[in-house]
């Protein structure tokens, strides 16, 4: 690795790292698994000139239930937590397992054990798996900066690619996912090979009545366009329906309704529209079957 | 030739799946390669070209120069005064290339400047600060391009992008087109693709200034050429480069094109008086690291109605690049396999290489005979669906028979041995053929498409390197040799020091069970120093390691310096114990007489007349325990247009593959994979099965994934490994691999090539695989890779992948 030369600051508390971060602005960094930035300084894409080191801050890596009532009970995540850890959460296998399903489909070995949920959302790859299950489980993101703790809505936080509703003194510090009851989840991507990044990622919340009724869906859709989006075209055209094969692919066909679809090497502009609605459609049938 | 019972006194180690003795060494992460040696470097980069094809109007250096740290800056103009251009080996037409860029770009990734700095963060930093002005001219990138007259020439003097067109027919060609029934046509499709070992290009050049000479240490893989080739290119003479190459990790082929980099390091170390290093990276690789050539192939095959293949044509017309050293090989060599395993009786052959803006070609594991398989074996198939036959049948109605071997080819390539319908015998019944027919039956009606695919391939192996100039004419180099010393110590234990240097393929290993069955001792007793110094180590211009030389030559030349070490030993033992020589036997390190085994020395008894108390020594015997034996394979015909054999030993494969498509969405599965292989006799049958299920992954991740895409401006689109995809051990099957052995009579220990079979002959098996499972939408695989998009479209629109 040849990047250009950079200053390495580890500090050792959220505050702490804030305030390096509000000194340098966007000469400044932060670290935190490293599975995206350090590509990037490799290749000399990103070249901060200091680089703030998460490491030290174990304030912010925990998975912890937060309580409330009915609907409204939250698990909450702290933003270093990783990919691994989410795996093998048990609370959340329990109580919101879309992250855990989607963690199983992330890169490898490796990249599971360094990548962390708070670095995938604040890099807001345009093929990221996690910035789709976010957007299925309605997720809310706190964002800290020099002027205290603010709440950003999953909807609201991916701009465009690689761009986020963060501002560069704010570090992601939580997230916070619904405890889901009643509902089925799956997460289910195309990609050339198993551990590469999403042609196409689906993410699936779907709340059945009891039987074949759609009575609620919520679908993350990511690798399409320039950022994960929520799908509401086949929301729409599934809610209060009857999830028979037929309905589901008439409204998987909407996936890509009024996005501008991405073309690359692995799949063009038409292939990948395509392969978005066989997923979509995959994805929810997924979920009826899971648990 | 030596037999088998003289070369061996013991058979304990030679066939056994000993434990690998280089292992704990990489294991440990304590291998020497290029970048850990212990020299005080400076560090080069290179600035390279973000266009395919430009004129350079202007370099200006002046600010990188003034960063503080950098020591030298050198541009290809420099370069070219002070060098002579790259030269060609295989076709005669003027084309002048230099080591780096001169006046024009010739494809992205083309060095430009060089820049050497304190360390390589400072040299990368100062690329940033160099200027350079550049014309863009119109890029040649694909076949049609540089065929078409209108398009710009890349070498202006060649007066044409077609650098070499030969044809070469084989047999009575025309008769044979008259008595056939019928003849097909197809055209294929092969895309760029290449092995990139985990180690990628390696060099520290170090000048001494008191003799004005060079030290060179470099992963590269045909150092016996390469120091021809720098020396030439520098104008200096042999004696002024000392060739050092420590272990390597991996080469398949594209470190045999890294030597224009030593030029341009050897240059600047002498410019800035300190050694230089240069690590390539990854994308650096990808760029310019070389690929294995695209290709347009037009192929027909005269037949009978009973399934007979009595000739074949080929129009080969492959896309080499920009690197005239290696223009037109690809083409030259497939004359090893164009019969594949075929009663042949003629064959015409039109080759044809172009010169365009993609990044250079270099032989890449399997060299153009991965394409001629694919071509040929896809027309098997083709052939069989057009003459109803089972591809299985049709292949059984044509394979040269057990019998007729040694078999010749129309061109002169003779096949040593084999039992190529027992090969394809056994690959069915593993897979239990019919069952699997059935079971396809069944999954068809379920609205799920299984395929079965067979590919037979023969799998040459050390080079006769007169090939490169059959068109041109004049050879530089003939056939093929190596060279070993093997020494005994003071403690009687061997060393032993080879021409060629291991990169993943064993050689400590095979060859002391080689060494041990020779000498009756543990091949624990035996070392080997995995390093060639060219003032020390045994070479000759076709040193190296490539084209699976190593069980013929090499270990060739190991057996030779082994058998004088071995003869001298004897001679010495018998004056020490008074015993007639041929009364000597070999047991545990010791020689002893078989009619009284009291009298018996130890190799260190002996050792210790040899070096010591040497006035011991029988009369007129020299002094010292070393010997030196160059080993040149007997059987290279001399180069020639009529009768020829590229290579000399020949093994041969079937691979069976079954995958499941998925019609939806494209995605291929593999589902099994059988691997029936004859390498001959086999020193060590667990590398033998590594090397057949590495070479096979090859090709499979050249048919599935890999892919060196440019677009029309001759941008190369995979750059890194987010885009070029190399297969992973996920989502590959376990592979069922059954050995034959059908020993070769032209190699010293009965063995033939067990390194590029894979990459050979798996190329098919999937094409054919995939076809196979796409048969009720009447699709045909025309081209590879076998690219999710491409197979919906092929079904549901082109019916051609
Ligand atoms: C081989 C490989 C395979 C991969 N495969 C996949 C895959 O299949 N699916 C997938 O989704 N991803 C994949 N990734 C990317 C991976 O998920 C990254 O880990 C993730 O995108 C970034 O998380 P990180 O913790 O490593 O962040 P870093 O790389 O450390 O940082 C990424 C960016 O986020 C910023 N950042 C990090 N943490 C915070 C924070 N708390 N607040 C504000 N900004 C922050 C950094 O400044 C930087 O700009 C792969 C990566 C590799 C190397």
């Amino acid at each position: 690795m040849i990047p250009n030369k950079f200053e390495y600051i580890r500090p050792n508390t959220l505050q702490e790292a804030l305030s390096i971060l509000s000194a340098y602005r966007e000469d400044a960094k932060v670290l935190a698994g490293g599975q995206s930035l350090l590509s990037l300084m490799k290749l000399r894409l990103a070249s901060p000139k200091y680089l703030i080191d998460l490491s030290g801050v174990p304030e912010l890596n925990y998975i912890r239930e937060e309580s409330g009532r009915g609907n409204s009970a939250r698990i909450a995540i702290g933003a270093l937590t990783t990919y691994a850890q989410i795996k093998e959460s048990a609370v959340l296998q329990a109580k919101s397992p879309l992250l855990v399903q989607t963690t199983h489909l992330i890169g490898d070995v490796q990249v599971r054990n360094r990548g962390t949920l708070g670095g995938s959302l604040a890099h807001a790859d345009p093929a990221g798996d996690m910035p789709a299950a976010i957007l299925a489980l309605g997720a809310e993101i706190k964002a800290v900066g020099p002027k205290g703790a603010r709440w950003i809505k999953a909807e609201d936080f991916f701009v465009t690619a690689f761009t986020t509703a963060l501002s560069f003194d704010e570090i992601v510090a939580e997230v916070r996912v619904p405890v889901l009851k009643g509902y089925k989840t799956a997460y289910m991507k195309n990609a050339p090979r198993p551990s590469d990044f999403a042609i196409v990622g689906v993410a699936v919340c779907l709340q059945p009545d009891g039987g074949r009724t759609c009575q609620n869906i919520t679908i993350g859709i990511t690798g399409v366009t320039d950022k994960a989006y929520r799908a509401v075209g086949v929301e729409e055209s599934l809610r209060g329906k009857q999830l028979d094969p037929k309905i589901i692919e008439q409204a998987a066909s909407r996936v890509t309704d009024g996005v501008e679809v991405n073309g690359n090497i692995h799949a063009s502009k038409e292939f990948r529209s395509y392969l978005a609605s066989i997923w979509v459609k995959r994805a929810i049938q997924a979920a009826m079957s899971g648990a | 030739m030596l037999k088998l019972e003289e070369i061996l006194v013991t058979r304990n180690w030679v066939g056994k799946p000993v434990r690998r003795k280089e292992d704990t060494r990489f294991v440990m992460g304590v291998a020497t390669y290029v970048d850990d040696l212990d020299i005080d470097c400076h560090h080069v980069a290179f600035l390279r070209s973000p266009y395919a094809h430009a004129r350079i109007l202007k370099i200006d250096t002046s600010k990188a120069e003034a960063l503080p740290g950098v020591i030298a800056v050198i541009t290809g103009q420099e370069i070219a005064r002070q060098t002579k251009p790259v030269v060609p080996r295989a076709f005669n037409k003027p084309a002048v290339q230099y080591v780096m860029a001169v006046n024009k770009v010739r494809y992205v990734g083309e060095p430009v400047v060089a820049v050497v700095a304190e360390n390589q963060y400072l040299a990368a930093d100062a690329l940033d600060l160099i200027e350079v002005e550049y014309e863009a001219l119109k890029p040649v990138v694909t076949i049609e391009d540089a065929l078409n007259p209108k398009s710009p020439l890349i070498f202006e003097e060649a007066g044409s992008n077609v650098l070499l067109h030969d044809k070469m027919v084989h047999g009575n060609i025309e008769e044979i087109y008259k008595e056939a029934d019928l003849v097909i046509k197809e055209h294929f499709k092969v895309h760029r693709y290449s092995s990139t070992p985990l180690e990628p290009w390696a060099i520290i050049v170090k000048y001494e200034r008191a003799n004005d000479s060079f030290v060179v240490w470099s992963n590269d893989q045909q150092h016996g050429r390469s120091i021809v080739n720098v020396c030439h290119t520098l104008g200096i003479s042999t004696d002024k480069l000392r060739f050092i190459v420590p272990d390597s990790g991996g080469g398949f082929g594209v470190k045999l094109a890294l030597w224009p980099y030593i030029v341009t390091l050897a240059l600047l170390s002498k410019k800035a008086n300190k050694p230089i290093k240069w690590i390539q990276t990854r994308t650096e690789h990808l760029l310019g690291g070389t690929h294995a050539p695209d290709a347009d192939v037009e192929i027909d095959l005269a037949l009978k109605k009973d399934g007979r293949i009595l000739g074949l044509c080929i129009k080969d017309i492959q896309n080499d690049g920009s690197f005239v050293h290696t223009t037109g090989i690809y083409g030259l060599i497939k004359f090893a396999t164009m019969s594949g395993c075929y009663n042949i009786k003629a064959t015409s052959a039109e080759l044809v290489s172009v010169v365009t803006n993609k990044g250079p070609t270099v032989q890449n594991r399997g060299v153009g005979k991965p394409t001629m398989i694919f071509v040929l074996e896809r027309m098997v198939d083709l052939a069989a669906k057009k003459l109803g036959l089972d591809p299985a049948e049709m292949r059984f109605r044509n394979f040269i028979q057990p019998g007729q071997m040694p078999h010749t080819t129309p061109s002169g390539e003779v096949y040593e041995s084999g039992d190529y319908p027992e090969c394809l015998r056994k690959g069915l019944r593993h897979l239990g053929y019919d069952e699997f027919r059935k079971r396809q039956k069944d999954l068809r009606s379920k609205g799920r498409y299984i395929g079965v695919g067979i590919s037979a391939g023969v799998e040459p192996g050390t080079s006769n390197l007169g090939y490169y100039y059959t068109s041109r004419g004049v050879p530089e180099y003939m056939g093929n040799a190596e060279g070993a010393i093997v020494g005994v110590d003071y403690d009687g234990n061997i060393n032993v020091l080879l021409g060629s240097v291991d990169s993943g393929q064993g050689h400590a290993t095979t060859t002391s069970q080689v060494v041990a069955d020779m000498l009756a001792i543990h091949p624990d007793r035996v070392s080997m120093t995995n390093q060639l110094d060219s003032i020390i180590s045994p070479f000759l211009g076709h040193s190296g390691v490539y084209s699976n030389k190593f069980n013929d030559v090499d270990l060739g030349a190991v057996i030779m310096a082994t058998k004088k070490v071995r003869d001298k030993m004897l001679r010495i033992a018998a004056h020490m114990l008074g015993v007639d020589r041929s009364k000597l036997k070999l047991k545990d390190g010791t020689i002893y007489s078989s009619e009284n085994g009291a009298k018996a020395v130890s190799f260190k008894e002996i050792a210790s007349v040899a070096y010591k108390r040497i006035l011991l020594l029988p009369e007129g015997e020299e002094p010292g325990l070393k010997e030196i034996a160059y080993y040149k394979t007997p059987f290279a015909k001399m180069p020639s247009r009529e009768n020829f054999n590229i290579q000399i030993t020949h093994s041969n494969s079937v691979h069976i593959a079954a995958v499941e498509v998925d019609v939806e969405s494209g995605s291929i599965r593999l589902d099994r994979y059988i691997i029936v292989h004859d390498c001959g006799n086999q020193i060590h049958p667990e590398i033998v099965r590594g090397m057949a299920i590495g070479s096979t992954v090859h090709g499979i991740g050249a048919s599935l994934y890999e892919n060196f895409v440019y677009n029309e401006d001759g941008q190369l689109l995979a750059s890194t490994f987010m885009d070029y995809l190399k297969p992973l051990s996920v989502g590959l099957p376990n592979f069922e691999v059954v050995h034959m052995e059908s020993p070769c009579p032209y190699s010293l220990l009965g063995t033939k090539s067990a390194g590029e079979g894979g990459a050979i002959t798996s190329l098919t098996a999937l094409a054919n695989a995939v076809e196979d499972a796409l048969s009720p939408f009447g699709v045909k695989v025309t081209s590879l890779p076998l690219a999710p998009e491409k197979v919906v479209k092929a079904i549901r629109e082109t019916k051609e992948i």
